[in-house]
């Protein structure tokens, strides 16, 4: 029996590419209408004490309370730290923010550790508005250095009010 | 006269080019894609914050609740009560304690009864929702257990 065996160099293989041009284009497919652009987003954490108003208050520490006040559709009428009501504007924010820095003394104050601020909200205050007002109490982001510089870290709500009539 | 190909001034096109503008185009969209946040609803409008930066360490047991206004295809409110947008349905705040219930029975079994006290409620609620609602939904997550909350809020370009 002869064993008849190709002697001849092997030859070119003709790799089929159809087949796998056609896969990658499903692949493509598939990544297409699976991505989804989105903007980041990102926490804030709320402290939320389940017992009623903290006992152990530390009396040295200054008590801050961000009072928002709103008409019936949730729009701002006032803005006040305290007592000192700071208006309605966006610039009334970015008060709220020096006075927050005044309290403090400066960011990195070891009192940024343990003060905290209280947030008492209307019911219809729109939660944008709360939002910020946690934003301006927990620091400032500087444009040119792009640090932030951090104030408030523990944040709590007031209990809630009722709704308007 | 028999026409060949190139007597026509016919040439085949040459496929490589085109498979490697593919294969660039696939590299982009594998690079691009982001599985992480597809419960993260797109119907919600979060409110907009400069401070607000991607946490750099991730609760490791959080449970994610969209808080908001279904709207029509204009971008006005189908109905002026706000839901929660939980498992394809639309409950209202004073419905969702059985499904917070739910929620910590399922976190209970699968991670042990302690669980509860190291889960972070993240709340992802629309800009225009009243305070007090929000509130209200933190009131009844308190009342089921949990303990933690995070507020979310998109970046804000300067």
């Amino acid at each position: 029996m002869k064993l008849r065996t190709r002697t001849s160099a092997p030859s070119k293989v003709e790799v089929p590419m159809a087949p796998m041009i056609d896969v990658i284009f499903l692949l493509l497919i598939f990544f297409m209408l699976n991505l989804k652009i989105f903007t980041p987003e990102s926490n804030y954490s709320v402290n939320m004490p389940i017992s009623g108003p903290s006992a152990q208050v530390d009396q040295h520490l200054p008590e801050i309370k961000v009072t928002l006040r709103s008409d019936r559709d949730g729009n701002l009428t006032e803005v006040a730290l305290g007592s000192k009501n700071l208006g309605n504007t966006d610039a009334a924010f970015e008060r709220l923010n020096r006075e927050i820095l005044a309290i403090i003394g400066r960011p990195g104050n070891p009192l940024t550790k343990e003060v905290e601020v209280e947030i008492d909200a209307d019911y219809e205050t729109q939660y944008k508005y709360v939002v910020r007002a946690i934003s301006k109490c927990t620091g400032r982001f500087d444009p040119e250095s792009k640090q932030i510089a951090r104030y408030v870290e523990k944040i709590k709500f007031a209990p809630p009010h009722k709704p308007k009539a | 006269m028999k026409l060949r190909k190139s007597d026509m001034g016919f040439t085949e096109p040459d496929m490589t080019p085109m498979v490697d503008i593919v294969f660039q185009l696939m590299m982009f969209f594998m690079i691009a894609i982001n599985f992480e946040n597809t419960k993260a609803d797109e119907r919600l409008k979060l409110p907009k914050d400069a401070l607000a930066k991607p946490p750099t360490v991730r609760p490791e047991h959080e449970l994610l609740l969209n808080y908001g206004y279904r709207r029509d295809a204009n971008g006005s409110r189908v109905k002026s009560v706000p839901e929660i947008f939980y498992n394809e349905r639309y409950l209202e705040v004073f419905e969702i304690s059985p499904a917070l219930e739910q929620e910590r029975r399922v976190m209970e079994r699968v991670h042990g009864k302690e669980v509860i006290k190291d889960v972070t409620v993240l709340i992802r609620a629309d800009a225009e929702i009243p305070t007090g609602l929000v509130q209200e939904l933190i009131r009844r997550s308190q009342d089921v257990g949990f303990s933690k909350f995070s507020l979310r809020a998109t970046s804000e370009e300067l």
